[in-house]
C-alpha cells in the first residue's frame, strides 16, 4: 500500500498551477535555464545594467574593421595577465633588501610552477610593451587620433608612459645585479633634474643612499600606485572607445546607398 | 531667458535660472552651501593626503650619522696604486649597504701639498659620476673605467673622457689608533675642491652647486 | 579642422558605422582569437626562455657590466652617445620629457581632416623617422659591448697555426681587454668611441714598431704602457698588429 503524505496547508494562490493538457513536464535543464534567467532579471531589475551592456556589446563597429583593431584589446589582455600573475607572485615575494633575492630565488627554483608564473609575468611585460607600441603605431598611421578622438589619444599616451614606468619599477624587484644597478641609474637620472632633482631622488630612495625601505617603495609603486592608475585609465579609454566608436580604415569610403543615407539622418 | 540670468538681481535662485533651484532658495544660501562643500571636502582630503605625503617625504630630511671605519694599517697602502677596500655605507641592510672604495696614500708629486688631517690618504668612490654605475680601476692604464655609458677618469679621479659631469666622489680619511679610517663621502668639483655630497649626474662647476642643492641633513665636515 | 569638416566626418562615420556589424560577436571574436595568440606567445616564451635570475645584487662589484632590459636600450644608448658632460641633463631628463610631451600633443599639432597615411606625408615621415630612430638606438644599445672584454675571433692563419701562436694571440687579447684600452678606443663593438681613435683596423695602418713606440711614448692623455712586464707588452703589441 502506498502511503500518501497529506498536502501541506499552503494558501490557494501559492499552489502550483495544474499543467495544461498537452504541456510537457518541465525538464531539469528548463528549470535551470529559467532559474538563470530569473537571477539575471533580478540583478537587472535592481541595477539596470542590461542597457549599458547592450550599448557596449551590440554597438556597430564600422565597415572594414580588421585585425589591426585587435591590438588594443590584446594589450589590455596582456595587462590582465600581468595583474593576475603579479597577484600570485606577491604571495611569495618579500621586498626587503636582505630577503628579496632569496624570495625570488625561491619562486624561481622551488615553488610549484614558480618559474612558469614568473616567466609569464616577465615575458608578459615584454609582450605588453610590444603590443602597446604596435597599437599606438596603428592609431598614428590610421589618423585615428583626430577629431573627435583627441582625448582618447592623450589617455592612451599616458597609459604608454605608465606602462614604461611599470616595466622599469618591475625589473628592480628580483634584486639581482641588473635590478640593483638599474635602480641606481634610474634614481640618478631623476636626480639630474635641476633644483628638484636631488630631492626627487632622495624621495625615491627614501634617503641619501639605497636603504632598507628603497625596495618596498618601488614595490608599492609597482603593485599599488601605477596599476591602480592604469586600471582607471583603461576604463576611461574603453568608455571613450565605446562612446566615439572605433575608426574605420582611413582609405574606406561609405557606399552611397540612398537607403542608408536616409536612415542615418 | 539666458539674458535674464545676468541682468536680474533677484535674491532667489529660481529667478536667476540657476540649475537645481527650488522654491525659496536664496543665492546667498546656495553660495554658503557650495562653500561649505568645497572647504569640508578639501579639509577631509588633505587630512589623509598631507600625512601620507609627509610620511613618504620624511626620509629626505632624516639625519644620517657619520661613521668611520678602519680599513687597515697605513703601511698597507702605496702612493702609486689603489687598493680596493669594502666599507659599509648604510648599516643594517647587509651586503646591500656596502660599497667599494679605492684607497692610496697621498702623493705630493700628484696631489700637491696635503691640505689637512683628512687628506693623508685618498679614498675614491667606485660610483660613476655620470649615473652611478660601478667604475673599476685599471692599473695598466691608470684609469678608472665605467662600463655603462663610457666614462673614463684619470689617476686622481678627474674626468678624462665620456659623459661624467665631475670627478669621482671621495671619502674623508684619518688615522686613529694606528689604523686608516674611512669616513663620510664628499663630492669634488673639477679643481678637486670639497663640496657636500651630491648624487651622480649633478654638476658642481659654475652654477652647478646652486642648481643641485645638497641635502640639508648631510654636509661635508665643517672647515674642510 | 573647421566645423564643416567635423560635420562631414561625423556624417561619413555614421554611414560607415551603419554599414558595419555589431561589436559582439563579430569584433569580439577577432579580439578573443588575438587574446589566445597573445597568451600562447607568453606561455611559449615562459616555457622556452624561462625566468632567469642573475647573480645577487652586489654594490661592491667593480667588474659587473650593467645593462637595462631591452625596451630601455634606446634610452641607454641615448645616454651613451651624448658625450659632453654639460649636455647630460638634456640626455637624462630633457629629451625624454620633450618626447613625452610631443607624444601627448600629437592630436593638437596635427589637426587636418586627412586620415590616409599616404596623404599625410609630414606625419607619416615623422612617424617612420621616430620608429627608425628608436629601432637604431635599440640596435646600438643591444650591441654595446663591455669595455672589459673583446669579442673577436683570431685571424684565419693564426687559428690555423694553433698551439703557441694562438695562445700568444689570446694572451694579447686578454692584456688589451684588461689594460683599459677600450675606455678610449673602440675595437669592433667593444669599447668607447673616443677620445682615442678606433683600433679595429690599427694593424693595417701602423706597423708593429710604430705601435710599440706609441705605447711607450704616447701623446697625452694616453698613459705610457712601458711599465707592463715585457711578455705582456709583446703580447699586447702582437695582438694589436693583427687587427686588420
Amino acid at each position: 500500500m502506498k502511503l500518501k503524505l497529506p498536502a501541506p496547508p499552503i494558501p490557494e494562490q501559492l499552489k502550483p498551477a495544474p499543467r495544461r493538457p498537452g504541456e510537457r513536464k518541465p525538464s531539469a535543464s528548463d528549470t535551470l535555464k529559467e532559474g538563470g534567467t530569473s537571477a539575471v532579471a533580478w540583478v537587472d531589475e535592481r541595477t539596470s545594467l542590461s542597457g549599458g551592456a547592450r550599448w557596449m556589446m551590440f554597438r556597430k563597429v564600422p565597415k572594414g574593421t580588421n585585425w589591426f583593431y585587435t591590438l588594443g584589446s590584446a594589450t589590455m589582455f596582456a595587462f590582465l595577465n600581468q595583474a593576475m600573475t603579479g597577484v600570485f607572485l606577491a604571495m611569495y615575494y618579500d621586498p626587503s633588501p636582505t630577503n628579496a633575492y632569496e624570495s625570488t630565488r625561491f619562486i624561481t627554483n622551488e615553488a610549484f610552477l614558480g618559474e612558469f608564473v614568473r616567466g609569464m609575468h616577465k615575458w608578459g611585460s615584454t609582450v605588453m610593451v610590444i603590443l602597446i607600441f604596435l597599437h599606438m603605431g596603428r592609431t598614428f598611421f590610421f589618423g585615428a587620433y583626430k577629431y573627435p578622438r583627441e582625448l582618447n589619444w592623450v589617455v592612451g599616451a599616458i597609459l604608454l608612459i605608465l606602462t614604461m614606468v611599470m616595466s622599469f619599477t618591475g625589473y628592480l624587484l628580483p634584486f639581482d645585479q641588473r635590478s640593483y644597478w638599474a635602480t641606481i641609474v634610474g634614481v640618478n637620472i631623476n636626480g639630474t633634474g635641476p633644483l628638484v632633482g636631488p630631492y626627487l631622488s632622495d624621495f625615491l630612495r627614501a634617503g641619501p643612499d639605497f636603504g632598507a625601505t628603497t625596495l618596498s617603495r618601488f614595490y608599492a609603486i609597482h603593485m599599488l600606485l601605477i596599476p591602480g592608475l592604469i586600471a582607471a585609465l583603461i576604463g576611461a579609454h574603453l568608455y571613450l572607445v565605446a562612446k566615439l566608436g572605433t575608426t574605420a580604415p582611413p582609405w574606406l569610403k561609405a557606399e552611397s546607398d540612398p537607403e542608408l543615407r536616409k536612415e542615418s539622418k | 531667458m539666458a539674458k535674464d540670468r545676468r541682468q536680474t538681481k533677484s535674491k532667489y535662485t529660481a529667478d536667476r535660472n540657476i540649475p537645481g533651484a527650488f522654491e525659496g532658495e536664496t543665492v546667498t544660501r546656495r553660495r554658503f552651501m557650495t562653500g561649505t562643500t568645497h572647504v569640508a571636502g578639501a579639509v577631509a582630503a588633505s587630512a589623509f593626503a598631507l600625512p601620507a605625503l609627509g610620511f613618504a617625504l620624511g626620509p629626505v630630511f632624516e639625519k644620517v650619522e657619520r661613521r668611520w671605519e678602519a680599513v687597515g694599517a697605513p703601511d698597507d697602502f702605496a702612493d702609486d696604486t689603489y687598493i680596493p677596500k669594502v666599507i659599509t655605507e648604510t648599516p643594517g641592510i647587509g651586503e646591500v649597504g656596502k660599497t667599494t672604495v679605492y684607497v692610496r696614500r697621498h702623493n705630493e708629486s700628484i696631489d700637491g701639498p696635503q691640505k689637512d688631517e683628512y687628506d693623508g690618504f685618498i679614498a675614491i668612490s667606485t660610483r660613476c659620476m655620470h649615473l652611478g654605475c660601478p667604475v673599476r680601476f685599471v692599473p695598466a692604464s691608470e684609469r678608472f673605467i665605467c662600463p655603462c655609458h663610457g666614462g673614463v677618469y684619470d689617476f686622481q679621479g678627474k674626468v678624462d673622457g665620456g659623459p661624467p659631469v665631475r670627478p669621482l666622489d671621495r671619502f674623508y680619511t684619518r688615522i686613529r689608533d694606528g689604523q686608516v679610517e674611512i669616513g663620510p663621502r664628499f663630492s669634488v668639483n673639477s679643481e678637486l675642491r670639497r663640496f657636500s655630497p651630491r648624487d651622480p649626474g649633478q654638476e658642481l662647476d659654475g652654477i652647478g652647486q646652486y642648481v643641485y642643492p645638497s641635502r640639508p641633513t648631510i654636509r661635508k665636515l665643517p672647515n674642510t | 579642422m573647421n566645423r564643416q569638416e567635423k560635420e562631414e566626418y561625423l556624417r561619413e562615420y555614421a554611414l560607415l558605422k551603419a554599414q558595419g556589424k555589431p561589436f559582439f560577436p563579430y569584433a569580439v571574436a577577432k579580439d578573443s582569437i588575438m587574446a589566445v595568440i597573445v597568451m600562447a606567445v607568453i606561455i611559449t616564451m615562459s616555457i622556452v626562455l624561462g625566468a632567469e635570475l642573475g647573480p645577487k645584487a652586489d654594490p661592491t662589484t667593480t667588474t659587473y657590466v650593467p645593462r637595462p632590459e631591452w625596451y630601455f636600450f634606446f634610452l641607454f644608448e641615448l645616454l651613451r652617445i651624448i658625450k659632453p658632460p654639460e649636455l647630460v641633463p638634456l640626455a637624462t631628463i630633457g629629451i625624454p620629457t620633450i618626447c613625452m610631451i610631443l607624444m601627448i600633443l600629437v592630436p593638437f599639432v596635427d589637426r587636418s581632416p586627412e586620415r590616409r597615411p599616404e596623404r599625410r606625408p609630414i606625419a607619416t615621415t615623422f612617424g617612420i623617422f621616430v620608429i627608425a630612430a628608436m629601432a637604431y638606438l635599440t640596435y646600438l644599445g643591444a650591441n654595446a659591448g663591455s669595455p672589459n672584454e673583446i669579442e673577436r675571433e683570431p685571424p684565419a692563419q693564426i687559428a690555423a697555426a694553433g698551439g703557441q701562436e694562438l695562445a700568444h694571440w689570446e694572451a694579447g687579447k686578454q692584456v688589451t681587454a684588461q689594460s683599459g684600452c677600450l675606455a678610449c678606443h673602440k675595437i669592433g663593438e667593444n669599447g668607447n668611441d673616443g677620445p682615442g681613435p678606433p683600433l679595429t683596423e690599427i694593424g693595417a695602418r701602423l706597423p708593429k714598431e710604430a705601435l710599440a713606440r706609441t705605447l711607450i711614448n704616447p701623446t697625452a692623455p694616453m698613459p705610457s704602457f712601458q711599465d707592463l712586464p715585457p711578455e705582456k707588452f709583446d703580447a699586447l703589441v702582437d695582438f694589436l698588429a693583427t687587427l686588420k
